[in-house]
């Protein structure tokens, strides 16, 4: 169906949003709602999958290879069952259905059977009646394979010698491509080209909580308490191992101690291994992934190498960006297919450029594998533009924020893929402000110096990042809400709660439209119960989980109108609710509260439960030309970062930042901040200090010890952020997606304060203190 | 996973004493933050667990006689809120503030930080320069050594297998010394060091009469700099003399590469965290 067709069918919906659109006045929407979770959270009360116990639980831990490619010879418990909690020893030989929890290409058995292809990689669970003797029963296992040359290196794995994945003929998982214009010409004729080649590492999400799933066998089929991002992914995939209908399986999401994707990936691949093991043991399961389990065996975001070319004109013009993306997907493709896809399409930045070719290839490593992570491939990709928008800047000798302000997207630009921006494109705005904010020329005027062995210095970076998925993958969401008769209201969501604080947000949206106060409001959300809503996923969660919510209670408000209007004699459109009241707008003084009129609802045949189904009206990509329809809107963050530099030892200490984004209507400035805040400490994390070290593919740093997150102690002052309300006509009230946002440009405007500040443009992160002080040592400026 | 152990606890340091004596073999705990790490990874091989950490009379921190005592099984939380520490083993004291997070230092004890033998124990070089005595007890006799000869490789210490690490004796100096202790690692806080310095200075007039210099981190047991002290005793302090000596360093370190930093940057390090402590101590002394 084409987009038209789509929004012709949706026309109602359509004007639902439109009209809720031109709302400026907000009781619940644009306030600082308390979180509704809050107070359970700190009093130790949420209850988190390890917390739920069920009769007869027995406990699972996974059993992993030591050799990063090899074949299974034989997996034996050895002198496990001699010990009396010894329950079972489950391998692939027991999965009842089909050992495939790849997400997009079938390459991924829940456990290793024939081959392992990583060193971590699960090969058999370990089910015991007590959570220590599963730990010490594991050591017990007999795990015999025969190792086969591996290989770790990308550059090495794309000549092929070794394959990772013999039956797919090649380590290359596939190539992407964006073309625009004729790039080779541009660079030959632009005033300027500057090239370099950047790389990123991995990093892992360490999540407070670590990977679980518990699975209890009843009613015919198996219900599944699981933190994971996407309940009805998690339905799908623990069908398809089990061989049992989707309608058997029942999720249910359990308090989630953080998320950023990663569960996205993992908790469905969790949830089919405990399944696995209830099913074989006919008893509840619960596996949980102990910290050094999730660092060896749960995804990372993927390591990239980037060679980046880009053009200008002496006007300050972009002409033409040129790059090669590699990105290290380890052991199995799992998202590697849509981070690079992600990668390639936003490698301009988000800038108008007239000419690009982009080139993306994915491959196999023998390492482990890489998957969702706050940004999706796209942080990597910014680095590498931003960094090189200051390169072209210094050489074209345009103040950085200059330069790129001649060249931002603004409404009817047209983006690498030549998709038209009609309107949601506030970062230009954005950039202004926070070059104004931070006190941008005075500081870039002023900083560079070296003061008692230090030196400061100011970068800037802006990033652009499409909500939700990428191009004509469907892509919907939908919302159930039931109002009790005594008014009460619950809503049925697939939206997971993961700490974002989505769930208090998407409550804000109902009480809007319904004009009554968020205590009245029950959210059940994160289940296979309610109805398909999509991921969690993609800056999606309150924006595209909201339209829904606001659809379905809208329904709700007109039918709740029609029934006061003829109890209030007055037409439906003068019917207004506002704080619990259904009034006439002309008449205020004729009024009914709303559990009267929910009441009379209830007696006069008006229906009380709605759906809020609504299907995105997306283009086509055109994978041949490599050009057309990317994502359904945009969100554009800026950050500007002070950093100060120790010049002897290389130690950076990030002073300040300054934030700005284009997320449209901004449901809850407190939950938008915070956001923005955590990503803005990942950010720096990432940029920093987190290094996943591997030797031999075996990860030498598997605990916090050697695995640096920041602490508070690196924390920087973080001014409230700058929100250009850049309304998306799909969103609920305008809103598009944040949660990723802030990070995305982190890594590229601390690099281009380190560059102010010292003069060495960092072309890798993690850019650790010891890598700029051999850069330092190299340009000879301690 | 932690290993099967047979764990024995005791109130009376006498009663640990003799099971020492009876079961060599046996591994001490004090705090267990090292020790349970080391356990759960399988880097000590103990099967019995001595767990000293009741014995109360080993927890003090005493003034007398112009000694600061301190019993072994102090907590560091215990060392960074103790005002005789902070006056009269400043650089204990400093050390004690950068030490690790809260919840561990609540419950790491001195005695068993030097115990570990890491040679990036933060504790350790400002004991070395603060020219500590560790006092050893055994069922039939005490024995006092020098901080500095205890150690002889990463996790080996001079101890006897029956031995208690029972009291850390620092000697009061007088008030003309000056002292600095620098860490240096891969973020702000709750770290490992990837290098540790502490000085401690005396000058005369524009002399430096004494100076101890000590490392850690840097060689497999933390060490005492003595090419840079023999560099500067008894010489004029100018900055040509300070940076100098702070290259001296390297005659004295042995690091290696491991996964925290290379052997390269530490000695890079280290000589740039010997001229700074240095200087630090020469702060409103030094002039010129």
């Amino acid at each position: 169906m084409s987009s038209t067709a789509v929004l012709q069918a949706q026309k109602d919906e359509y004007d639902i949003l439109r009209e809720w659109m031109k709302a400026r006045e907000f009781i619940y929407v644009g306030r600082e709602v308390k979180r509704i979770d809050a107070l359970e959270k700190v009093l130790g009360k949420s209850k988190y999958v390890e917390d739920h116990l069920v009769e007869g639980l027995t406990y699972a831990r996974i059993v992993k290879s030591s050799i990063p490619h090899g074949i299974i010879q034989s997996i034996k418990p050895g002198r496990a069952v001699d010990h009396p909690d010894f329950i079972a020893l489950v391998t692939s030989e027991d999965v009842p259905g089909l050992n495939q929890v790849g997400y997009y290409i079938p390459d991924q058995p829940a456990l290793a059977e024939r081959k392992v292809r990583f060193y971590g990689e699960p090969v058999a669970l370990i089910v015991a009646s007590k959570t220590r003797s599963a730990e010490e029963l594991r050591e017990l296992v007999e795990v015999e394979i025969k190792p086969l040359e591996a290989v770790f290196d990308p550059f090495e794995a794309l000549k092929d010698r070794v394959l990772v994945h013999e039956e797919h003929g090649s380590n290359i998982v596939l190539r992407t491509r964006v073309r625009k214009g004729d790039a080779a010409k541009a660079l030959q004729e632009s005033d300027y080209v500057v090239e370099n080649v950047y790389r990123a590492g991995h990093q892992d999400h360490a999540y407070l909580e670590t990977e679980g799933a518990l699975a209890i066998p009843m009613d015919g089929g198996m219900t599944l308490i699981l933190p994971c991002q996407y309940p009805h992914l998690a339905q799908s995939i623990i069908s398809r191992v089990l061989g049992v209908p989707q309608s058997k399986i029942r999720i249910i999401q359990p308090v989630v101690g953080g998320g950023f994707g990663g569960k996205d990936d993992m908790i469905p691949i969790v949830g089919a291994q405990a399944a696995i093991a209830a099913y074989k043991v006919r008893r509840p399961v619960l596996l949980t992934y102990t910290r050094e389990d999730s660092f060896t065996s749960h995804c990372k975001r993927d390591p990239a190498y980037i060679r980046y070319r880009s053009g200008a004109n002496k006007d300050g013009r972009l002409t033409v960006v040129d790059v090669d993306i590699i990105f290290d997907a380890g052991a199995y493709a799992n998202r590697g297919p849509f981070t690079l896809w992600r990668a390639t399409a936003h490698s301009t930045g988000p800038y108008e450029v007239p000419n690009v070719d982009a080139r993306g290839t994915l491959v196999y490593t023998n390492k482990i594998y890489q998957g969702s992570f706050r940004g999706f491939g796209n942080p990597q990709i910014q680095f590498a533009a931003e960094r090189q928008m200051d390169e072209l800047a210094e050489k074209i000798g345009l103040d950085p924020v200059e330069f790129r302000l001649k060249n931002i997207l603004r409404p009817g630009s047209r983006t690498s893929t030549n998709q038209l921006l009609e309107d949601s494109v506030g970062v230009g705005e954005a950039l202004a402000r926070v070059a104004e904010k931070c006190d941008w020329r005075e500081k870039r005027r002023n900083y560079g110096k070296i003061v008692d062995g230090k030196a400061r210095g100011i970068g800037v970076a802006c990033a652009w990042h499409g909500i939700s998925t990428s191009r004509g993958v469907p892509d919907w969401c939908n919302a159930y809400i039931n109002v009790g008769k005594d008014g009460g209201v619950v809503i049925y969501t697939g939206i997971v709660e993961i700490g974002q604080g989505s769930h208090t947000g998407l409550i804000q949206i109902a009480a809007e439209v319904l004009g009554i106060p968020p205590e009245k409001i029950n959210l059940v959300g994160g289940t296979s119960d309610a109805p398909d809503t999509g991921a969690t996923h993609g800056s999606r969660g309150l924006s595209f989980g909201g339209t829904a919510i606001l659809i379905a209670a809208s329904k709700i408000r007109k039918s709740v109108q029609r029934v006061a209007s003829r109890i209030l004699e007055c037409s439906p459109e003068d019917i207004e609710m506002k704080d619990g009241w259904v009034y006439s707008r002309s008449k205020p003084e004729k009024k009914i509260t709303w559990e009267e009129a929910v009441k009379r609802c209830y007696a006069e045949g008006e229906e009380m439960t709605a759906t809020g189904y609504f299907f995105m009206p997306k283009g086509r990509f055109d994978e041949e030309k490599g050009q057309g329809f990317a994502y359904i809107v945009f969100s554009y963050m800026v950050v500007a970062a002070e950093v100060e530099v120790d010049v002897e030892t290389g130690l950076t200490r990030v002073l300040k930042v300054w934030p700005a984004i284009c997320a449209g209507k901004i449901i809850n400035p407190k939950l938008a901040t915070t956001q923005i805040n955590g990503a803005i400490m990942q950010g720096i994390g990432y940029t920093l200090m987190e290094e996943v070290k591997i030797e031999d593919g075996r990860i030498l740093n598997p605990n916090f010890t050697d695995y640096l997150v920041p602490t508070i102690a690196d924390l920087p002052e973080i001014e409230e952020p700058i929100f250009v309300e850049d309304y998306f006509k799909f969103g609920p009230f305008g809103a598009k997606g944040l949660a990723e946002m802030a990070l995305i440009p982190i890594p590229a405007a601390i690099a281009n304060a380190i560059k102010n500040a010292v003069g060495v443009g960092p072309l890798e992160i993690p850019y650790t203190s010891e890598k700029l002080f051999e850069n330092l040592s190299r340009r000879g400026r301690r | 996973m932690i290993p099967k152990v047979e764990y024995y606890r005791f109130k009376a340091l006498d009663d640990a004493l003799r099971f020492l004596r009876q079961y060599p073999g046996s591994k001490i705990l004090a705090g267990g933050t090292d020790l349970v790490v080391q356990l759960r990874s399988g880097k000590t091989a103990a099967r019995k667990l001595v767990d000293i950490s009741g014995i109360d009379e080993l927890r003090y921190i005493r003034d007398e006689d112009g000694y600061i005592r301190i019993g072994a099984l102090t907590t560091i939380e215990e060392l960074k809120n103790s005002e005789t520490v902070r006056d009269h083993a400043q650089l204990l004291w400093k050390a004690a503030n950068n030490f690790a997070v809260w919840q561990i230092r609540n419950i790491a004890t001195i005695g068993g930080n030097i115990c570990n033998a890491s040679p990036a124990a933060d504790t350790v070089p400002p004991l070395i320069v603060l020219n500590a005595r560790l006092r050893l007890q055994n069922v039939d006799r005490q024995r006092e050594i020098k901080v500095e000869e205890f150690f002889k490789g990463p996790g080996e210490t001079v101890m006897e297998k029956d031995e208690i690490l029972t009291e850390i004796v620092i000697p009061k100096k007088d008030s003309g010394w000056r002292y600095s202790f620098i860490k240096l690692g891969k973020r702000h806080s709750h770290i490992l060091s990837i290098v540790n310095v502490a000085v401690g200075l005396k000058t005369y007039k524009d002399m430096i009469e004494d100076v101890i210099v000590a490392l850690g981190s840097v060689a497999p047991t933390p060490v005492r700099a003595r090419s840079v002290e023999d560099y500067l005793k008894n010489h004029r302090i100018t900055r040509t003399r300070l940076e100098e000596a702070s290259q001296q360093v390297v005659k004295d370190i042995k690091p290696i590469s491991d996964i925290r930093a290379s052997a390269e940057y530490r000695i890079e390090m280290s000589k740039i965290l010997v001229r700074r402590a240095l200087n630090e101590c020469l702060k409103n002394v030094f002039t010129t």
